[in-house]
């Protein structure tokens, strides 16, 4: 039991153990509820929600209406979940901390201003995001859930987010790659 | 409203194991895209095989019915795929 709660505690899982933690979680998600675990469609669903609220002219589109209605889905319920996974994890772990910009590798490579994280952070959660919105889903919602399922999406996607996130960081790192 | 319980009891599990592959940090993530730390692959394909074995075999039994399988059009998935490791690279979430 000791042994169990010392493993249990450690910053880092091996990540076959947390993959069969999540693994477990996406049978379980079809198995009770009929739903697929995804992260990106609840930011569309609330983007909807809030843009309905304020433009609803401009939010009035097939998009918007129909492939993601907005409001407080499933998959909403499940990101405030994840929100307060991670925290749980972060504080079992002891490493619970508020932070702006304090990963080495970053630092190393592009300067230790925090600015610089926010921006690029924010602009390339915005293309992230639109990608998958095209994609139909994110890393968990069409590449893990989908790819479970054995749907040839999922395996498409993931060959193309490798191929131009290994061309993104080649740019971005050059020599340093 | 059990749906949303589950769903949150989900999601806990879910973050949960994010934290603790270690995908919350950005080096994790783009030192895949850099070949020196293949922990995302490790998780996500553990993940995809334990899932992919347990629904077939719940399929199998009678268990369960697979919900809406993800749509398959090929250039919006690769193009959206491609869109999508560029924003992965840059962020590192």
């Amino acid at each position: 039991m000791k042994w169990l709660i010392t493993q249990i505690r450690k910053e880092e899982w091996s990540p076959y153990i947390a993959g069969i933690l999540l693994g477990v979680m996406g049978v379980l998600a079809v198995a009770l509820s009929d739903n697929l675990l995804g992260a990106s469609g609840a930011f569309e669903n609330l983007a909807g929600l809030i843009g309905k609220a304020i433009a609803p002219k401009i939010f009035n589109t097939l998009y918007f209406n129909f492939v993601m209605p907005p409001g407080i889905t499933w998959g909403v319920v499940l990101l405030i979940g994840v929100f307060f996974g991670g925290m749980l994890g972060a504080w079992s772990s002891g490493t619970f901390k508020l932070r702006w910009n304090d990963d080495l590798q970053w630092k190393r490579v592009f300067g230790p201003q925090i600015w610089k994280r926010a921006m690029i952070a924010f602009v390339g959660a915005i293309i992230l995001e639109y990608g998958a919105g095209i994609a139909g889903g994110c890393t968990s919602g069409l590449a893990i859930s989908g790819g479970m399922l054995l749907a040839p999406a999922a395996f498409i996607f993931i060959a193309g987010m490798f191929v131009s996130g290994i061309a993104t960081a080649l740019i971005t790192y050059g020599r340093r790659y | 409203m059990t749906n949303y319980i589950i769903a949150l009891f989900l999601g806990v599990f879910f973050g949960l194991s994010l934290n603790k592959a270690g995908l919350t940090k950005y080096n994790k993530i783009v030192n895949v895209f850099r070949l020196t730390d293949l922990a995302v692959l490790k998780f996500m394909m553990t993940a995809l095989v334990v899932s992919m074995i347990g629904l077939y075999a719940l399929r199998g039994l009678g268990v369960i019915t697979f919900p809406n399988v993800p749509a398959t059009y090929i250039a919006g998935n690769l193009i959206g795929g491609l869109i999508f490791g560029v924003g992965m690279a840059l962020t590192g979430y």
